[in-house]
């Protein structure tokens, strides 16, 4: 039987088929979030299906997660990403204890116990100064893609020090750093140190490791590290870090239906 | 067999209105449909659920009839006492007064709420350079501009010193619009110093003995405040007697939420326990009817418990809240994503203890004002949070923030910290702002995520202790 997984988050749409019978994933994809979020989660999962050969009757449960979620009409049930991104995770990384997860809107820290079960969890909600939405008003700001914002981060001989809480008044900060001259190299790198070190106030003193970081944000190359630096813990990217919620998603389906 | 009881949206409450009243029910003079107050512009009750009985009606139709009844005191001669900031100490003293209605301004703050910003009284402060960068509370200073909403009171009394900044603040503009203000100061609470002599407060706290003669007489002054409004001196036996009627109410409060809190099903909808906690402040402007609508409500939720009436899951989430929410319909949110309110700290808690009745009654007062939870160290807060969730057996903990309150800066991460240390159970924050509609998806996945926490922790019995 194949179970389905649907992340529908912010700023993207994840879909993942689970072979209950193989253990295996079957099938995945992306697709950009828009404004009809739930014929956008629907399309995509009937292209996914149909790209791994599978047809909607072969699929015993969907499980939609995500801010997105409750549109997503082809979905069973609910299930926060919270739950979702820790089943996702202990599922490649088996002692796993912290998760940290960094999506377009939010950033959350999510504890487990040592079967894997949430223990407890926190998120940043304050503001969009600790999430990837932080690091599309800069790229934005530098006129960089998204996706090139690590390379260039690695270029970096000395990180700005960005101190706003707020990204309306980092975007201030930014503007005033680029008229001193200061490089897109050091201001890219001192915005992931910014997020990293808001990740380090909500984890707080205790942190148990093995620590897994996941989400959209975490396919940027620097991130991992800027984090590992401000915990001072060795991090570990999860694997297909984006897909991580909707695998989760997906195995529960798996193990409820 | 336990009877299921379900909550109403305001649409049924024009048949639910008929029918209790075919039934014989006997209404207090501001009784009515609840449809007038949405015709009068408390447009928000058509987006909450209600319990249905006759006494929640009387409940909702006491709350929303305090302009009328204000209104009413001033034309029968009464004075009218504004208690700002003070949250159930010097309405107590304004009450054992035989002419005076004492009221709570900062309440203004759900009109905002109630009316969805039809109001204005947010642009209104806006405008007066109070900004949304201060609590909601602010509303009441457009309230205080635009005379719209209560009568200007004949004397404004203010708390200052360790309480909200904010309200002190805004407070302060009120009394720059030109309404005179008797201040008094509360200093923060300390732990009594070595050679101090302590004196034990209500809620479990303690202060120095210098800190309670302090207040003893700031709150002296507010006494005399009251003579001279009033035209009638108080006398510690009219005080005596106040503080009496007041514990009447703080005890029909605390069985209201015990049998809340520790029913095995639900007894009673966490919007209507809220409110009720509220009268708890300043009596609604009415303290015997106050009590009349308490007890009321204490007998419906009694039978319900004997009976096993209730409502939601059985399986509920125990979920413990922390400070108000300015939009109530959020109340009714945690009940659909599948908790029940067990547990409340909504700053006001040492409005519920009991006061004193065997010292004097100004020492009591002191005492009770001291024991304030926003005058001392949000450790104490913490501490008896995780004291009252333990007994009420709470399984998680929300925090409810409220926007540009300056408490709320830090708060929620102390109290979660302790709880998390003390209790092992899930805490969330969640920040509501006066009509949280666009941030449903955001304060729902909150709210889901620390019912599936708890629900975790509740299988693997990881939580506790």
């Amino acid at each position: 039987m194949i179970y389905a997984g649907i992340d529908a988050g912010s700023r993207a749409i994840k879909a993942v088929l689970w072979d209950g019978a193989a253990g295996r994933i079957a099938g995945s994809g992306v697709a950009d979030q828009g404004v009809q979020q739930g014929e956008l989660a629907a399309g995509l999962f009937e292209n996914v299906l149909s790209k791994a050969g599978v047809a909607r009757s072969d699929v015993g449960r969907v499980v939609a997660t995500g801010y997105g979620r409750e549109g997503v009409s082809v979905a069973d049930t609910t299930i926060t990403e919270i739950t979702c991104h820790a089943r996702g995770v202990r599922h490649c990384a088996g002692d796993v204890r912290t998760v940290i997860d960094i999506g377009g809107q939010d950033s959350k820290l999510i504890r487990l116990d040592e079967d894997g079960k949430v223990r407890d969890f926190m998120m940043n909600d304050r503001c969009a100064a600790g999430t990837g939405r932080f690091l599309e008003v800069v790229a934005d700001r530098l006129d960089i893609a998204l996706a090139e914002l690590g390379d260039v981060a690695s270029e970096a001989a000395n990180a700005s020090a960005i101190s706003s809480m707020c990204v309306v008044f980092a975007e201030t900060e930014i503007v005033g750093l680029l008229a001193a001259g200061e490089g897109a190299a050091n201001i890219v790198a001192g915005v992931q140190n910014s997020i990293a070190l808001r990740i380090k106030a909500m984890a707080g003193r205790s942190l148990e490791e093995p620590v897994v970081f996941t989400g959209g944000v975490a396919m940027l190359p620097g991130m991992r590290v800027a984090i590992e630096t401000a915990i001072e813990r060795p991090v570990k990217v999860a694997e297909n870090p984006q897909l991580t919620g909707a695998l989760g998603a997906a195995l529960l389906a798996a193990s409820d239906g | 067999m336990n009877q299921h009881l379900e909550q109403i949206p305001f649409e049924r409450w024009d048949e639910r209105y008929r029918t209790l009243a075919g039934g014989g029910m006997v209404e207090p003079a501001y009784g009515g449909p609840m449809r007038r107050h949405v015709d009068n512009g408390d447009t928000r009750l058509t987006s909450l659920k209600f319990d249905a009985s006759a006494s929640s009606l009387r409940l909702w139709n006491f709350l929303l009839t305090e302009e009328e009844r204000l209104r009413a005191a001033r034309e029968s001669g009464r004075k009218i006492v504004g208690t700002m900031k003070d949250l159930g100490t010097v309405p107590v003293m304004a009450y054992s007064s035989p002419r005076l209605t004492a009221f709570y301004p900062d309440g203004a703050w759900w009109i905002p709420c109630v009316m969805e910003l039809d109001a204005g009284l947010l642009e209104i402060a806006d405008s007066l350079g109070v900004d949304e960068s201060f609590c909601p509370v602010r509303a009441m200073l457009g309230a205080f501009a635009t005379e719209a909403h209560f009568p200007i009171p004949d004397l404004l009394i203010c708390s200052v010193g360790a309480v909200c900044d904010d309200f002190s603040a805004i407070a302060q503009r009120v009394n720059g619009l030109g309404h005179p203000v008797v201040w008094w100061e509360i200093p923060h609470r300390r732990a009594p110093g070595q050679g101090e002599e302590i004196v034990r407060l209500p809620g479990g706290m303690t202060a120095p003995r210098s800190q309670v003669g302090f207040v003893e007489l700031e709150l002296q002054r507010v006494r005399e405040a009251l003579d001279e409004v009033g035209g009638h001196r108080l006398s510690d036996s009219d005080l005596v007697d106040g503080i009496g009627v007041a514990n009447e109410v703080r005890k029909e409060l605390r069985e209201l939420r015990h049998l809340t809190f520790t029913a095995d099903v639900c007894p009673l909808p966490s919007l209507e326990l809220l409110i009720a906690e509220m009268l708890a402040i300043h009596f609604c402007s009415d303290r015997e009817e106050t009590l009349a609508v308490l007890r009321d409500l204490v007998e419906e939720v009694r039978g319900r418990v004997e009976s096993g009436a209730g409502f939601f899951r059985a399986d509920a989430v125990r979920v413990f809240w922390v400070n108000p929410v300015a939009d109530l319909r959020v109340m009714n949110l945690l009940e659909e994503r599948g908790g029940r309110i067990c547990g409340t700290e909504y700053l006001f808690s040492h409005a519920i203890d009991e006061i004193p009745m065997d010292i004097p009654p100004m020492e009591a007062l002191a005492r009770v004002a001291l024991a304030d939870p926003m005058v001392g160290s949000i450790a104490d807060r913490a501490e008896r949070i995780c004291r009252d969730a333990r007994e009420f057996g709470s399984e998680a903990v929300l925090v409810s923030r409220i926007p540009g309150a300056s408490h709320c800066a830090v708060e929620g991460h102390l109290v979660g910290n302790t709880v998390r240390k003390q209790l092992g159970i899930p805490v969330v924050e969640i920040e509501v702002p006066p009509v949280s509609d666009p941030m449903r998806p955001t304060l729902s996945t909150r709210l889901d995520a620390l019912i599936e926490t708890a629900r975790a922790t509740r299988a693997t019995g990881n939580g506790g202790d």
